[in-house]
């Protein structure tokens, strides 16, 4: 099968640089997949969960958070602002970190507040999920 | 000149203050060890941010987006500029206060409808005495161990400031390390973005030639990925300005602390020499007391 260069930048390292042969995205409205030779585009990225297939056929899962992916020339390159491995979250404060979310969700507060809450929200329920995954105990 | 028990009791207390300078010392350079480490660590992702929106740009010349525009029709005297000033939570780093406080002064110059929000306690305080600035009091954050979370919240506000017009421009003032000896406070201008500062300078004759016009689709639509591009964007600028501020910061203080412990320990020397002076001097006069006394003794 064809592949095609990948690069996975987070702001607090390079998450993967290599070869990939297919690529899912977490979009707005639904997953994305992207295979070699895909039309330039650049996609806009949601708070959810990325996968790709190495060359060796080894499945990776990501959990990202909201930035953008590029496809030019047969090079994608996906800058997000955060990006784990689902082994790495730590569950516990995810289930943390949901509750607060909760919590200030309930309360009254300004639209952007709301916001923020809601993006708070949605991180951790991902991370829970991509966790919750691994483990097959859903 | 003091008594040699005076003498001892400064040196006592001077010893005091330079172990606590050193202690302060250490500290600090332990931290700025961590935060270059953070700053290293999130480079890639700026440089490769910068230059996919410059890609992008470049690709869509015509884009029509609420964070390029320049609001060129407010009169220079009528714009609202708000400034993020990003100072220290406490004092004794040197210079590195005064240097954003006096940089921040300058601007405040220029015409326009300043608003100030201040990072860290040092300059909250300073410009809350100083009168005729309009400072948001609510915008409240500490500048120790700069986190993504605290940047989001940060640029979030921000950028809904400027969206509902409240701001029209926004500018960030923090210090940048050059190098281990030096860093240099600058000015940033966040939003509005200009198209230009995104175009390679170097190769003015290729733009607009469409001879980087290459087909570029936009899912779901060229709106929405600048939506979530931009303020993205601004969140890492500010991020990568709080980690380089920080990093500075901790330069200044492990500097000040250093020459704080040298004339400290200069000065312990310089006592050590009076001491032994007076210490001397003292049994001189006790020796030339005995032996007067003992003269007169024999004399009887």
């Amino acid at each position: 099968m064809s592949t095609f260069s990948l690069k996975i930048i987070s702001t607090d390292k390079v998450f993967y640089d290599g070869k990939c042969e297919y690529l899912v995205i977490p979009t707005i409205d639904g997953e994305k997949g992207i295979l070699a030779h895909h039309e330039n585009m650049v996609i806009a990225v949601e708070i959810g969960e990325l996968r790709f297939r190495k060359p060796d056929g080894e499945w990776v899962t990501a959990v990202v958070s909201k930035g953008f992916a590029e496809i030019v020339n047969n090079r994608a390159s996906v800058l997000v602002n955060t990006a784990e491995r689902p082994e790495d979250i730590d569950v516990k404060r995810a289930e943390e970190a949901k509750e607060r979310a909760e919590e200030q969700l309930r309360q009254k507060q300004s639209i952007q507040e709301y916001y923020l809450s809601q993006a708070s929200m949605a991180r951790a329920m991902t991370r829970l999920k991509a966790s919750r995954n691994r483990r097959g105990d859903i | 000149m003091a008594n040699a028990k005076e003498i001892k009791e400064r040196m006592a207390s001077i010893e005091e203050t330079r172990k606590i300078t050193n202690a302060m010392y250490l500290i600090s350079s332990s931290k700025m060890k961590q935060a270059k480490k953070k700053l290293a660590d999130t480079e890639p992702f700026f440089y490769a941010m910068q230059a996919e929106i410059a890609r992008i740009l470049r690709h869509v010349p015509d884009m029509h987006s609420q964070f390029f525009d320049g609001r060129e029709s407010i009169p220079a005297e009528e714009r609202k500029i708000g400034y993020i000033v990003v100072t220290a939570d406490k004092g004794l780093a040197g210079a590195y206060n005064h240097n954003v406080i006096k940089a921040t002064e300058e601007l405040l110059k220029k015409p326009g409808k300043h608003k100030l929000f201040v990072l860290g306690e040092a300059g909250r305080q300073y410009f809350a005495k100083r009168e005729g600035i309009e400072m948001d009091t609510q915008f409240r954050y500490t500048v120790q161990n700069p986190t993504l979370h605290r940047s989001r919240v940060i640029s979030s506000e921000m950028v809904e400031q400027f969206r509902n017009g409240d701001l029209d421009e926004i500018h960030i003032i923090y210090t940048r390390m050059i190098n281990a000896m030096t860093a240099e406070t600058e000015e940033q201008k966040l939003l509005p973005m200009k198209k230009t500062t995104f175009l390679p300078e170097d190769m003015p004759a290729l733009v607009g030639t469409g001879l980087y016009q290459e087909d570029m689709v936009f899912w779901p639509s060229t709106h929405s990925v600048m939506a979530n591009i931009v303020p993205n964007y601004i969140n890492g600028i500010v991020y990568g300005c709080l980690v380089e501020a920080y990093c500075s910061e901790h330069n200044a203080r492990m500097q000040a602390m250093q020459n704080a412990t040298d004339s400290a320990t200069d000065m312990l020397n310089e006592l050590n020499i009076t001491y032994n002076r007076v210490r001397q001097a003292d049994i001189t006069q006790e020796l030339t007391e005995i032996i007067g006394g003992a003269n007169a003794q024999k004399r009887k």
